[in-house]
């Protein structure tokens, strides 16, 4: 289908397309997966297809396909897509002028040379780790490693071609005496730099020591959330808000703020396309606008909303390179790329005298993405006591709001840590409401 | 190729050849108008105790993915050999029941369907709503199995809905309502008051404006149909999937038989239902059959694959995929039955607590047996009246205790259309129950 792209192009201006834009992509990845401490699965997966953006006086029809028999009919499809819909006042064009940026170390041909006998020797690391503490076991987990290409072409001259890799390892663990206490640990990487064996290693250790848990008084206290249950509550009950679409269609908790204090000066977040090896480094967008480091929170003041080719039209600003797709499947929408959170570090937990530390969050996703309203139960969660971590506790739910959260940050730990795209230390906020 | 068949034990192939189309009307302007075409197989083989799985896409060559699929799973054995996995034997499933399509989607213009949004779009922006958003899909596949074994089957599926969301502000405070039907026939539009569902979908969002968040703690509480049936999924459903039990990642594991639950509760997954979970066979070409979790509060059994099945005993029938992934255990629709109480009698079996409505998602520990959901809103009940609306509620507990306090059970059931996540994978599923009261729970607020 490679070789279609480009004649796709054409086909597209043909069947009336004024302008026309061909996003291919072409995935292979091999996963290891065990259940318990024993190898289940080998997964190889291939993936590979074509969305067409089709633009007709200012309207936009998609269609997609991951057959090449089927690509004229997909062609016709977007073209007359397009045709159903009005003119929309707001569409400027499709991207332009493409100059790239370099960017470094997102494929690693280590990774793409991996074959199944180098898979199944990192499963095993995940699952030794796992047995380096006993009265643990591992439930389930895997190893995945992932290579990509896309090519972004379109009738404005952008023709954007780039190779990624990826590899990965996750671990679910269960403790085996008494009442049953679970945990996770997971890491990703564009290079082959993971060890293995300290995740599962990770996830036994922390599964041993939420045993046993306590209960505890609800009541407004500090709280310390790890780099997973900080992203995990930002990404859902924040990030929305800063996507320019959910702003100029008045869904956003942003709209009109830029400009003001947000935050405590301390904190500053960018939105980085750019970075050595991250998770969303790349040398455009999804739709070939070239990637760039964005200023979003610099000492507490929003500065900017993050925008795509469409949204950044509609305002009248270049886009900030956050067009991104899950897949060839959908045509771009505002996505976040690499989130970087910024803040001075110091040793947080010794620094505590009283509080609760919080590893990871579930239901995050049901946050109220506009008014920035969350309410989570928190897992793998212990108190602090005179600095230090002190007693596991069963049940807690922390609830509170994205925003009032920015302005009630008092410190950040030393653990910075890569979470997907997330880049982020743990973080702590006063004032949260707590209940055991 | 034929040395590299002999050494395995089974293998199976789904190919699925499918489109699906999408429109999206935005704040009244039509957003997107999408659609995809996709064709390709997933393919399992099983070498003694280890599967090899491959997806092809595009342009088909089964025997080479056949081919791939089984070196992967003799590579596997050889490397970490382990306990040879049995699967329970299945005969070849006979189709019937399929859901009648009386209006098929494909025939209704798409300049029709834009219209119906945009009437969908002006119902849904009552009074103080100042944004919304409705979604129109429609979904057409082939699904063909074939397995080692001998079996072979195939069927075709339709589906199609709406969802509609809309927001209301005021003074930077905002509040979202949401509806959403699916349903096999474009009918759909015709039987169901479509408009009115999007209109109330807009009389929420601006209610909730004026709603307050409680105070959480715990309390005895009346649960809507679609929360409870979100509980039934959630935190029964999945701690009753046979793959769970066996990583041991299950608070039920080696509770068949015994009393986990008030004997008010039966919960029930049943495939062979015409509601969104509904399938004729499952991805491993068994027969759709109904399954009994909980008998009036006895636990019955478990959630089955072929391999499950064989390794607990059960029956199997609940292997699903999303698209050409791997099949894995799971749900279709699944609920709490129907009892005999009326919704006064819980109001006044509560008389101060909350009545919890909707869900907005939710999440399960299923190893701890500890769950997490947060309802769209409530309404206070104070001296067996609902009194005030609430917003920001959430619901969280441990499965078993919850399951224990439900002190009646309403005769009201009703399925609400989702989709569920495990392992990566969405499937389309429903859950549901008539109302319930529990008698403590804690409610999380502000």
């Amino acid at each position: 289908m490679y070789e279609l792209a480009k004649k796709a192009l054409k086909l597209a201006e043909k069947a009336g397309a004024e302008e026309a834009e061909v996003y291919y992509v072409s995935n292979h990845s091999t996963s290891v997966d065990f259940k318990k401490d024993a190898l289940e699965s080998a997964k190889d997966r291939r993936s590979e297809g074509i969305g067409i953006r089709a633009i007709v006086n200012g309207a936009v029809g998609f269609a997609s396909t991951n057959s090449a028999e089927d690509l004229e009919n997909t062609i016709r499809i977007a073209v007359s897509s397009a045709k159903v819909r009005e003119s929309d006042p707001d569409w400027v064009g499709l991207p332009s002028n493409g100059k790239y940026p370099e960017v470094s170390g997102i494929f690693d041909k280590k990774i793409e040379a991996m074959d199944l006998e180098d898979c199944i020797g990192h499963a095993l690391e995940l699952v030794e780790g796992t047995k380096e503490y006993s009265g643990v076991l591992p439930t389930s987990g895997g190893f995945t490693r992932a290579k990509g290409r896309h090519l972004i072409l379109n009738t404005n001259g952008i023709e954007i071609e780039e190779e990624s890799s990826a590899v990965s390892g996750f671990v679910d663990v269960i403790t085996l005496e008494g009442e049953p206490s679970t945990a996770y640990d997971y890491e990703v990487s564009r290079k082959l730099d993971i060890d293995f064996r300290i995740i599962g290693k990770n996830a036994s250790e922390l599964a041993l020591k939420s045993q046993n848990g306590i209960s505890v008084e609800p009541g407004k206290a500090e709280v310390i959330l790890h780099p997973f249950a900080f992203s995990d509550i930002i990404e859902a009950a924040f990030a929305p808000s800063l996507d320019a679409d959910n702003v100029q269609k008045g869904r956003s908790g942003l709209v009109g703020k830029i400009g003001e204090e947000l935050a405590v000066p301390e904190l500053s977040i960018y939105d980085d396309g750019l970075i050595e090896g991250g998770i969303e480094t790349s040398a455009s967008d999804d739709e070939g606008v070239p990637s760039q480091r964005t200023p979003v929170l610099e000492k507490g003041v929003l500065k900017t909303y993050l925008y795509d080719s469409y949204t950044a039209g509609k305002a009248g600003i270049k886009s900030t390179g956050n067009a991104s797709r899950g897949s060839y499947t959908a045509p771009p929408a505002v996505g976040l790329r690499n989130f970087i959170v910024e803040f001075p570090q110091s040793n947080l937990i010794e620094e505590t005298a009283s509080g609760f530390f919080v590893t990871n969050v579930i239901g995050a996703h049901t946050a109220n993405s506009i008014s920035g309203d969350f309410s989570v139960e928190a897992r793998n969660a212990f108190t602090i006591k005179d600095g230090a971590l002190d007693k596991p506790i069963k049940s807690l739910m922390i609830s509170g709001n994205a925003f009032e959260l920015l302005k009630n940050i008092t410190g950040a730990g030393r653990d910075i840590r890569k979470v997907g795209g997330f880049i982020t230390p743990s973080i702590r906020v006063s004032d949260m409401s707590v209940i055991g | 190729m034929k040395e590299i068949k002999e050494k395995i034990d089974f293998y199976d192939c789904r190919v699925i050849e499918g489109s699906s189309t999408s429109i999206i009307l935005d704040n009244g302007k039509i957003e997107e108008i999408s659609r995809n075409y996709g064709k390709g197989a997933g393919i399992r083989a099983l070498c003694g105790g280890s599967w090899g799985y491959t997806t092809v896409e595009g342009e088909l060559d089964l025997e080479k993915g056949i081919q791939a699929a089984s070196k992967l799973a003799s590579s596997m054995n050889a490397n970490t050999p382990k306990e040879k996995v049995e699967l329970s034997a299945v005969t070849p499933p006979e189709i019937k029941n399929l859901p009648e399509v009386r209006l098929d989607p494909r025939n209704v213009p798409i300049e029709e369907k834009v219209r119906l949004l945009k009437d969908l779009e002006i119902h849904a922006k009552v009074e103080g709503v100042h944004s919304t958003k409705v979604l129109y899909s429609e979904s057409e596949f082939k699904l063909e199995y074939r397995s080692s074994e001998g079996v072979e089957c195939a069927y075709d599926f339709l589906n199609c809905g709406f969802a509609v969301s809309a927001v209301a502000s005021e003074g930077g405070l905002y509040q979202a309502g949401r509806e959403s039907r699916f349903a096999y026939g474009y009918e759909l539009f015709k039987t169901e008051n479509v408009l009115e569902l999007a209109e109330n979908a807009g009389k929420t969002a601006v209610a909730l404006l004026k709603a307050k968040s409680p105070k959480g703690g715990t309390m005895p509480i009346v649960l809507d149909q679609e929360l409870a049936g979100v509980f039934a999924h959630e935190a029964v459903g999945h701690a009753s999937e046979g793959d769970l039990v066996l990583e041991g990642d299950s608070i039920l594991a080696n509770r068949i038989g015994e009393q986990i639950a008030s004997p008010l509760v039966t919960i029930i997954d049943d495939p062979t239902l015409h509601e969104f979970g509904y399938y004729p066979f499952d991805a491993e070409g068994v027969e759709s059959s109904r399954t009994e979790i909980i008998r009036d509060g006895v636990f019955e059994s478990y959630l089955h694959s072929r391999e499950t099945a064989a390794k607990l005993g059960g029956t199997p029938g609940n292997a699903r995929a999303q698209g050409y992934s791997m099949p894995i255990v799971r749900m279709s629709n699944t609920f709490i039955d129907n009892g005999d109480a009326g919704f006064e009698e819980m109001l006044e079996e509560v008389k101060d607590g909350m009545y919890l409505i909707g869900s907005r998602g939710g999440q399960v520990n299923t190893g701890e047996g500890i769950f997490q959901f947060n309802a769209e809103k409530g309404y206070l009940i104070e001296n067996g009246e609902l009194t005030e609306l609430v917003r920001d509620v959430s619901l969280s507990g441990k499965t078993l205790e919850i399951l224990n306090h439900v002190c009646l059970v309403g005769n009201d059931l009703k399925l609400t259309a989702g989709r569920c996540g495990k392992g990566g994978q969405l499937v389309p599923v429903s859950d549901g129950a008539p109302h319930i009261a529990i008698s403590k729970a804690l409610v999380g607020g502000a």
